[in-house]
């Protein structure tokens, strides 16, 4: 990972200058953003083919089991080690990653077992193993950054912080010995605490001890005073490298198997009688949901990310009808959400308005004391946009959106009643009950309608020249009796 | 004729709950428990939510909806954060807020899978991260603001079990009462829809309004249980009893009133367990304790169970084996 940091690095230095890009990878915003769209990248592809297969909250199985492979990982190495073990340690990624596997396993299992129902097998297993994580984050980890708030929430505002630094030049390590003239020596008693002595009591033994005796590097040197030269250092922020990394190995995953897919997805016995082993391609897939949801823990915690994975995918289900272009608008919707997301929480709605200004004018009513200040979990905001743009995509879709629905729903209605008055009055047309039947004053009360809705469908028809007046009723045009056969031999009545 | 009725499962049950009951005056025996007033209200508040959270689990696990409840219990969220904004840190208002969050959230999820092609599970995770995303947001806002007052607000979304008072056991065991009454009210078309809907439907059983019926009573359950299990842990203290009791009996009445055992016992000992040391949570327990009860169904239960499943394999295997051993020589001697 550090080289892969390094050759990009190196590569960027080409073209920008080295405080540039220190600029632009140490910028909060640049970076939250970055992370955030890789993780909608990365969830936005393997989503897609979750919601295909009727698995979309298996991801939320996942990621709260993810905590639990965290946790174990975390006391194990801890225990190993002696030290704090880093949360983004790929040690600590993979064992996560396999718990998310074991739940999706232990998940089928029972299922399998025909005892249990896919639903209730979820949701069996996964409040188990975050049971499980907190009673062991309880008992076993204190004081350390896995309390709630980073499970629930994330630290993407953050993100830039956690980085390793890169040095390009002037890159000796300072390694300072109790001979080197820069040593700071100090005098210090040996057995004070062992015996409860005070230093000055004649029994205490002293030992010259160097205090600054170690190993620098050349960051730490500079920062110290002990290098004559300033290091050429630029720092990478790390979650940028492993949402990379994660989003690198989900797309080429796609791309590589991206027939073998699809038809598992659709037709899971075909593939399987084709030879293409669907079963393998699932665990796979759920091997990738599994080191997404890993990689994304710290910046948007186990809750949000599942987010990550739904939504832009079903936004882009909503807008198409084939997997390809899903697989290309999906990324598409999670990106902008991430981004417009930032912007949200720090007050920019889109745009359009501030927070603040809402809050401004919210104050009298809900108590604010003058608190207007909107600036909020960026984690959450991206999910809020995600919400957001899927309500977008569900009203405003051209195939299947709420506006697309009522106007069908709306002119088929019309076509229906159209086509029924038109059968009227080609039933009763020169039958003597006619002139009752037919009056347009009193037609509504045969369909039982209300008289407005019958003039209006009456205007309707005469001003497309279906139906005209004569003698006080209602008869068909030419029009409208060609209208009525077609309307007939389209439904093959008579 | 009446129809005969097999009293052989309710006896059984009873048999079980007394039996659970006596683990009490063991455990003081064995362990040496003190129950002092704060573990009684504790123990005694766990396995009330426990008998409504399991008898409220029993419709959704049956009616496929087990993830409703997890859905729900995250989209409560927000609307805690509105109530605390608006009314403060008073647990009625809060719990109101809770209720029409989640509500909001299931009716969001109707229309979704209404009017698209996208199925239940998928609009419950929208539901679900969405509304918990608003939720954290307006969380961190109030988190934001200089004042204290909001001190311990997210104490009622992870839950914390042990700080329950007398008054929390109060609201759960109305609310109990609110739902039983209802559920008995409404028993037979309950059971009609949770099993046959179209015949429901087609004899005129108010269909929509009884769904609307069970989610409220689901909202409701889920939002007094908040406080005490937490948003995650909820879900298993619904499906758990509830799967676990599928296993042992066939009717609904049974399962009922099985899963209530099995809930009561959860509740109460892992509030009892977490009692014995400070850095047990209780309603991670509740929950561990909850699922050792159905692995234990899982295997065990006869007529359904695995190793029950193995013997009658096994048997069938022996008797196919038998009889073709007795058959073996008549072909032979045919020819």
């Amino acid at each position: 990972m550090y080289a892969l940091e390094h050759m990009i690095l190196q590569l960027l230095q080409i073209f920008f200058a080295q405080d540039a890009i220190n600029g632009f990878l140490g910028h909060p915003q640049t970076v939250a953003i970055m992370v955030g769209s890789l993780i909608a990248l990365a969830g936005a592809i393997p989503g897609t083919f979750l919601l295909l297969r009727g698995m979309s909250l298996t991801t939320d199985a996942i990621s709260h089991t993810v905590l639990l492979g965290i946790v174990v990982a975390f006391i194990v190495l801890a225990a190993l080690s002696g030290t704090t073990p880093d949360l983004s340690s790929p040690l600590l990624i993979l064992g996560a990653a396999a718990a998310g596997v074991a739940t999706v396993i232990l998940t089928e299992a029972l299922y399998r077992s025909g005892l249990v129902r896919q639903d209730a097998a979820l949701g069996l297993a996964f409040p188990l193993l975050f049971a499980i994580s907190i009673i062991l984050v309880s008992r076993y980890i204190s004081n350390v950054h896995l309390d709630t708030d980073s499970v629930m929430i994330g630290e993407i505002g953050v993100a830039w912080t956690d980085t390793t630094s890169h040095c390009f030049a002037n890159c000796e390590e300072i390694t300072i010995t109790e001979d080197d003239r820069r040593a700071v020596m100090m005098r210090e008693c040996t057995n004070c605490v062992s015996e409860n002595l005070y230093p000055r009591d004649d029994r205490a033994t002293f030992e010259e001890m160097c205090s600054n005796c170690g190993t620098y590097t050349p960051g730490e040197a500079w920062s110290k005073g002990y290098s004559p030269q300033k290091p050429e250092l630029i720092f990478f922020p790390r979650s940028l490298t492993v949402m990379g990394l994660l989003t690198v190995l989900t797309i080429v995953f796609v791309l590589l198997f991206y027939k073998e897919l699809k038809l598992a997805t659709f037709d899971s016995g075909l593939a399987a009688s084709l030879g293409l082993r669907p079963g393998a391609l699932h665990y796979a897939l759920m091997t990738i949901v599994s080191l997404v949801a890993v990689g994304a823990f710290n910046a948007v915690g186990s809750v949000l990310v599942v987010a990550f994975f739904i939504i832009p995918a079903a936004g882009a289900y909503l807008l198409t009808d084939r997997l390809s272009r899903m697989l290309i608008i999906a990324p598409i919707f999670g990106v902008l959400g991430a981004t417009t997301g930032y912007e949200l929480s720090r007050g920019n709605v889109l745009g359009l308005f501030q927070m603040s200004d809402l809050l401004k004018s919210l104050d009298g009513l809900l108590k604010l004391n003058g608190y207007t200040d909107w600036n909020v979990s960026i984690s959450a905001s991206m999910v809020i946009m995600l919400l957001v743009l899927f309500i977008v995509a569900w009203v405003c879709s051209p195939r299947y959106g709420l506006i697309t629905l009522a106007t069908r729903r709306w002119q088929q209605s019309r076509q229906f009643a159209d086509v029924l008055i038109l059968g009227h009055i080609a039933n009763h047309e020169g039958t003597p009950e006619a002139p009752d039947e037919l009056n347009p004053d009193t037609l509504h009360e045969h369909f039982h309608w209300s008289r407005r809705t019958m003039q209006w469908a009456l205007a309707r028809l005469r001003a497309v020249r279906l139906v005209q007046v004569e003698n006080d009723q209602v008869i068909l045009t030419e029009r409208g009796r060609a209208h009525l056969l077609d309307f007939r031999q389209e439904m093959g009545i008579r | 004729m009446t129809p005969q009725i097999d009293r052989r499962p309710w006896i059984i049950i009873s048999l079980l709950a007394v039996a659970l009951l006596l683990c009490i005056p063991l455990s003081q025996i064995i362990f040496h428990i003190n129950y002092n007033y704060t573990l009684t209200v504790v123990a005694v508040g766990g396995a009330a939510l426990g008998i409504l959270a399991s008898v409220i689990g029993c419709f959704a696990v049956l009616r496929h909806e087990s993830l409703l409840g997890d859905a729900l219990s995250h989209a409560a969220l927000p609307g805690v954060a509105i109530a605390f904004l608006i009314a403060g840190r008073e647990i009625f208002p809060l719990l109101i807020g809770a209720a029409i969050a989640s509500w909001l959230g299931t009716q969001f999820a109707l229309a979704i899978t209404r009017t698209t092609r996208i199925k239940q599970d998928t609009a419950l995770g929208i539901v679900l991260t969405g509304w918990f995303a608003v939720g954290l947001a307006l969380l961190s806002y109030i988190q934001s603001r200089p004042d204290a007052s909001q001190a311990g607000l997210d104490k009622f979304i992870f839950g914390q079990a042990a700080a329950m008072v007398q008054r929390d056991v109060e609201v759960i065991a109305f609310a109990a009462l609110i739902s039983f009454v209802l559920l008995a009210l409404f028993w037979k078309q309950l059971k009609l829809i949770t099993f046959d809907r179209e015949f429901a439907q087609a004899n005129g059983v108010n269909v929509r309004g009884l769904d609307l019926l069970l989610s409220t009573l689901l909202v409701v359950t889920i939002v007094v249980g908040l406080q005490l299990a937490g948003v995650i842990l909820m879900v298993g203290l619904l499906i758990a009893p509830a799967v676990a009791a599928r296993q042992w009996v066939h009717k609904l009445g049974q399962m009922v009133f099985l899963s209530a055992v099995f809930g009561a016992f959860a509740g109460g000992s892992g509030a009892i367990i977490s009692g014995l040391d400070v850095a047990l949570p209780t309603g991670p327990l509740m929950i561990v304790m909850a699922s050792i009860i159905v692995f234990l169904s899982l295997a065990f239960a006869p007529g359904r169970g695995l190793i029950w499943q193995k013997w009658q394999q096994w048997r069938t295997r022996s008797d196919i084996a038998d009889n073709r051993a007795a058959n073996l020589p008549r072909p032979q001697s045919e020819s």
